[in-house]
């Protein structure tokens, strides 16, 4: 009976190191409880819910605490295991291209097309992540951190990962959340910066109405697009081509069954898949350092320069346009690819200064061109850098 | 005549496809890349033995098979010697960027990668790669004389075009199975360390390319976007029978009718939440009336009880 009893008891013992409870540290708490922030500004604020929900339950999934020294293969980290397999699709660089796939079919770029001028927006707000490359440069990070890192800039999730993933996978954890992070501040970040570089007056330009675009316009797009750009900058391939693709589906008219697909139910597996698995690749271990904290520092920093090089570039170049051509500098923001959530903030600060000026449409045009932007600017440092 | 037009340009594209076609072989994956023909005290087989090798190297970022190449080896004219890569094997499989070494002991018994042949220490060796369909890959002659024992003859680093002999120094060292040249660091990220170590040029240089690529598609779609106009207006015209620009212009041919603009604008205000009057929150919960049917009758729906007559 008593050798019974000690059997018991040294099993029980064994079984309570492998508990979360036992193997749990300051640095797991932590995280669990920046998970649960996460959840809460998805539910309680609305912040971008279709990403904090999984990438906040992805940070509790990830910092479950257990016997690393195991071998239970349950940790994201550990090869075979489910989660490792879910997160191939983030170290090996294909959920974004998908993921872009569905922006391409959602995508409107009518706005784009009635009025060209608009993509020069999305272009200049790229000095966002050149603005954190430097800032990175001087901090210590060498060159190929300090590109992902200033990625971040770019305000596109998947592109953040994809050069991420290729240039410093060890730093892609904590540049993924910080990406995704301030694409949800998207609403508390930009508003000040666009009201402290604009004057009234600016503020209540009024823009011509766009053209209607039509569909052979539409449909030449996608086509031309993937030509020009990739020719230019063949390493952002994978994600121009498969934007550029999605758009096609959808504006073709004739394969509306594929891009019903991709803007819905794909891109929805996808989105749950990185979101997911990029929450749990943050394990306090892996996560919690010196370096993430850098990183969230820089990537506000970026995001504050891409709104702000949007803006001005949006006022200098209102110094060579007409009258009647003048651009309201409160779309400037909207080049930072965010989509549509830049967009949404030049209506609604637009609106506080003139309830009856539609920004929107217009803002969807640099909006859109930031998308591609963020890309060409990836496939730039990419094919720098490798 | 439309179908003349289509005719003369797909003979066009079809003349311009056959124009860019040339005899140039195509580049081979698979590709020799170090040879040593007088191995005294380099590496040895599995076996223990010193024989001379050849290393092949893939070029390709996929995966290569070996199985059912040929190399054929000749020290003299008319001696050329056939080795065939067994298949089955799955090592003769190489990795991207990898390479995979055949011994020239001439012990083919001894496993897949033991050649029929050996390698002549004097003389020139010409050696020659097969695909399966005994299509050339790639050849070398190795020369013979200037090679002293332990020294391979090799291409400068994997797959490049200069050969080299390498004499085991500091920097030209012999490498079975492995790069011809060890990548000890990333040459293109140094440059930028070195060159432009806060930022500056990378920041330049990277959104100069951005607003070029983004500043084609403005070209290209200003231009389009004027064609689109210019062919609704006519076509505009042609309906409303219209020949006089000015006309066409008051009347505001190929732009957008204003109901067009009024929809759109109402569809915003619409997003806004415009469309939602505040809501009353109180609940009321009235009795559901039910119309009688047999068919939903409990009576109709229960057996009966059997009972003993």
């Amino acid at each position: 009976m008593g050798d019974f009893l000690n059997f018991l008891q040294n099993n029980l013992a064994d079984f309570w190191t492998y508990t979360g409870f036992y193997n749990a540290t300051v640095g797991h708490v932590v995280m669990i409880l920046v998970g649960i922030f996460f959840i809460y500004l998805a539910v309680a604020k609305e912040f971008e819910p279709m990403l904090l929900i999984p990438i906040g339950f992805g940070i509790l999934v990830g910092n479950i605490p257990f016997n690393l020294d195991a071998g239970l293969q349950v940790g994201i980290y550990e090869e075979g295991s489910v989660l490792n397999i879910l997160y191939q699709g983030v170290t090996s660089g294909w959920y974004p291209p998908l993921i872009f796939l569905g922006i391409g079919a959602m995508t409107d770029f009518s706005a784009l097309i009635s009025n060209p001028k608009l993509m020069l927006i999305g272009a200049a707000a790229q000095f966002g992540i050149f603005g954190a490359y430097i800032a990175a440069l001087w901090l210590g990070f060498d060159p190929m951190q300090a590109a992902s890192i200033g990625i971040i800039g770019g305000a596109d999730g998947p592109t953040a990962i994809f050069l991420s993933s290729k240039l410093a996978p060890n730093l892609m954890g904590a540049i993924a959340v910080s990406a995704y992070s301030y694409m949800a501040l998207v609403p508390v970040i930009q508003p000040p910066v666009m009201r402290l570089l604009t004057t009234k007056k600016e503020r209540l330009i009024r823009m011509k109405t766009p053209r209607a675009v039509s569909h052979t316009e539409k449909v030449m797009f996608p086509i031309v697009g993937l030509l020009l750009t990739c020719f230019l900058v063949p390493s952002g391939l994978p994600l121009l081509g498969m934007l550029f693709f999605g758009n096609l589906l959808k504006e073709s008219g004739v394969t509306r069954r594929l891009a019903e697909t991709a803007r819905g139910p794909l891109i929805d597996t996808i989105t749950m898949l990185l979101g997911l698995t990029v929450g749990a690749s943050t394990q306090a271990s892996e996560f919690l350092t010196w370096d993430s904290l850098k990183i969230f520092a820089l990537g506000a920093f970026s995001f504050i320069v891409a709104t702000a090089s949007g803006v001005l570039f949006v006022k200098i170049f209102n110094l060579m346009l007409k009258k009647d051509d003048k651009i309201n500098p409160l779309i400037g923001n909207a080049g930072v690819s965010a989509v549509p959530d830049s967009a949404r903030i030049s209506q609604i600060v637009g609106a506080e200064y003139d309830p009856g000026n539609y920004l929107l449409m217009h803002a969807m045009g640099p909006n859109v061109a930031g998308v591609i932007g963020s890309a060409v600017a990836a496939g730039v440092l990419l094919g720098f850098l490798v | 005549m439309k179908k003349l037009k289509n005719g003369i340009f797909l003979s066009l594209l079809l003349l311009v496809g056959l124009a860019s076609c040339t005899d140039k072989k195509p580049a081979s994956k698979l590709v020799i890349n170090e040879v040593l023909t007088d191995n005294v005290s380099n590496f040895q087989d599995d076996y223990g033995v010193h024989s001379g090798w050849i290393e092949i190297f893939n070029k390709a970022y996929s995966t290569e098979d070996l199985a059912g190449c040929l190399i054929k080896v000749s020290s003299t004219p008319g001696d050329t010697v056939t080795y065939f890569i067994p298949k089955g094997d799955v090592l003769t499989s190489i990795p991207p960027r990898q390479h995979s070494l055949f011994w020239a002991d001439g012990a083919p018994r001894r496993g897949t990668f033991h050649t029929n042949f050996v390698l002549s220490k004097t003389d020139d060796n010409w050696i020659g790669l097969y695909d399966s369909g005994r299509n050339l890959m790639d050849e070398i002659v190795v020369p013979g004389g200037i090679l002293k024992a332990n020294q391979s003859y090799a291409r400068v680093t994997d797959g490049a075009e200069e050969w080299e002999v390498k004499d085991d120094s500091e920097e030209k060292y012999v490498t079975p199975s492995t790069n011809n040249q060890t990548i000890e660091s990333n040459p293109k990220m140094e440059n930028f360390e070195h060159h432009d170590p806060i930022g500056i040029g990378m920041t330049i240089t990277a959104m100069c390319v951005v607003f070029v690529g983004l500043i084609l598609l403005y070209v290209c779609f200003r231009f389009v976007g004027k064609l689109a106009v210019k062919l609704r207006k006519r076509n505009a015209m042609k309906v409303h029978n219209v020949t006089d620009k000015d006309e066409a212009k008051e009347r505001g041919f190929g732009e957008a009718p204003g109901e067009v603009i009024a929809a759109i604008t109402m569809a915003l205000h619409e997003a806004q939440g415009a469309d939602h009057d505040v809501e009353e929150t109180i609940l009321t919960i009235s009795r559901v009336k039910r119309s009688y049917s047999p068919w939903s009758s409990k009576i109709y729906t229960l057996r009966e009880t059997p009972h003993r007559k």
